[in-house]
């Protein structure tokens, strides 16, 4: 069965109308992550803004169709792994599932994931990652790139956006030798599904996937090219596609591909407003960056 | 396998169609069935059956990304109301 057969006729748990974004690459990545994991599971969704926009529910109304809670910002990870031992006594094969944001991930759910993947708690943690706080009014976290107008970096006279670099959360968790860890991208959903895939059969500890989830209200890009900016970003290397199994990292193949020949960074960067303040200087400290850390991931991956 | 408890009141589902100021519209002559849209649409709001393309116009939000990402330009974007 292809990938598009799969999806066709795989069942959507999500609630039909959600209020999400027109473009809302977090939506896309729910849905079909959702069809992966299949009707055996609980979600935990931590406020963000897959939360704001109703997947778990709204006053008495639910917007999934499977048992979905709301886990405080920074206990996803501890409320599922709960969830997961009391299912394991009596059913093991319940999937038990956090989809939460970048700001619920790398900056307040940081230590409570960090300490759930040193127990080898058997959850699946989804963080999609639009690279700042976006549902509250476009706040910096500590994914947002380096030079990004965000609302807490704004630029001007006296500032050029975000002075720090993005946070890498995948790597710290394959260094803390995580059972799986791997990055999706929304622009490769082929790779997305099969990395999903392997995430399931995970018996023996925490999988860890990162998602970038292209926000085009946050961004400052229009709706239709959300696919686009997850493909651009996977084609320049900001966003580098690998997997990480049992002391070996594996390089995706779209990353493969991309590395081969590499575009340069601005061309991501151009066309989304909260980058549109950045001089050349800027650009190249972020493309050094991305080259320092693509260094670090292919010296690992051998 | 009983699927629910849904909330006491039901399931959550907002009218997300009445944001649409485009449609999409696929021309069938030129859909290769390739189903590239169908894999990257956020609402999940294409059909495939009969090897025929089709949008679930309930919901979708008019988000324009099949309409970038088909590799054959086969889907037209109509105005609402015109």
């Amino acid at each position: 069965m292809t990938v598009v057969e799969f999806l066709a006729q795989a069942e959507d748990l999500v609630s039909p109308g959600l209020s999400a974004c027109q473009g809302c690459a977090a939506e896309l990545a729910l849905r079909t992550a959702m069809k992966v994991i299949g009707p055996k599971s609980v979600v935990g969704i931590p406020p963000g803004c897959v939360a704001g926009f109703g997947a778990p529910g709204w006053g008495l109304k639910t917007g999934m169709k499977v048992p979905v809670c709301m886990p405080l910002l920074g206990n996803s990870a501890s409320l599922m792994s709960g969830i997961k031992q009391a299912y394991a006594a009596k059913d093991p094969e319940v999937r038990v599932v956090a989809f939460a944001g970048d700001g619920a991930t790398v900056d307040a759910g940081f230590q409570c994931l960090s300490a759930a993947a040193e127990r080898r708690e058997n959850i699946i943690y989804i963080c999609y990652d639009n690279e700042g706080y976006m549902n509250t009014g476009f706040q910096k976290s500590g994914t947002t790139p380096h030079g990004a107008h965000m609302s807490t970096t704004p630029s001007g006279s006296c500032s050029q956006g975000n002075a720090a670099f993005k946070k890498d959360l995948p790597l710290m968790l394959a260094m803390q030798d995580a059972a799986y860890v791997a990055t999706l991208s929304v622009s490769h959903i082929p790779d997305f599904v099969d990395k999903l895939k392997k995430a399931c059969e995970v018996t023996d500890g925490l999988s860890y996937l990162h998602i970038l989830s292209p926000c085009p209200t946050g961004w400052g890009t229009t709706p239709e090219l959300s696919i686009e900016y997850a493909r651009k970003a996977v084609e320049t290397l900001y966003f580098p596609l690998y997997e990480y199994s049992r002391g070996t990292f594996t390089i995706s193949k779209p990353t493969l591909r991309a590395a081969a020949k590499a575009k340069p960074v601005s061309e991501f960067l151009a066309g989304q407003r909260r980058f549109r303040h950045l001089c050349e200087a800027d650009a190249l400290a972020l493309q050094e960056h991305v080259d320092r850390k693509w260094g670090i991931l292919s010296r690992l991956a051998g | 396998m009983r699927r629910l408890p849904i909330g006491r009141d039901g399931m959550y589902v907002i009218d997300t169609g009445s944001w649409r100021q485009f449609r999409p519209v696929v021309r069938q002559a030129d859909c290769t069935r390739c189903g590239i849209c169908l894999m990257y649409c956020p609402v999940n709001a294409v059909r495939m059956s009969d090897g025929e393309v089709s949008f679930d116009l309930t919901y979708c939000k008019g988000c324009g990304i099949c309409k970038i990402e088909c590799p054959k330009k086969a889907i037209d974007w109509v105005e609402e109301g015109c």
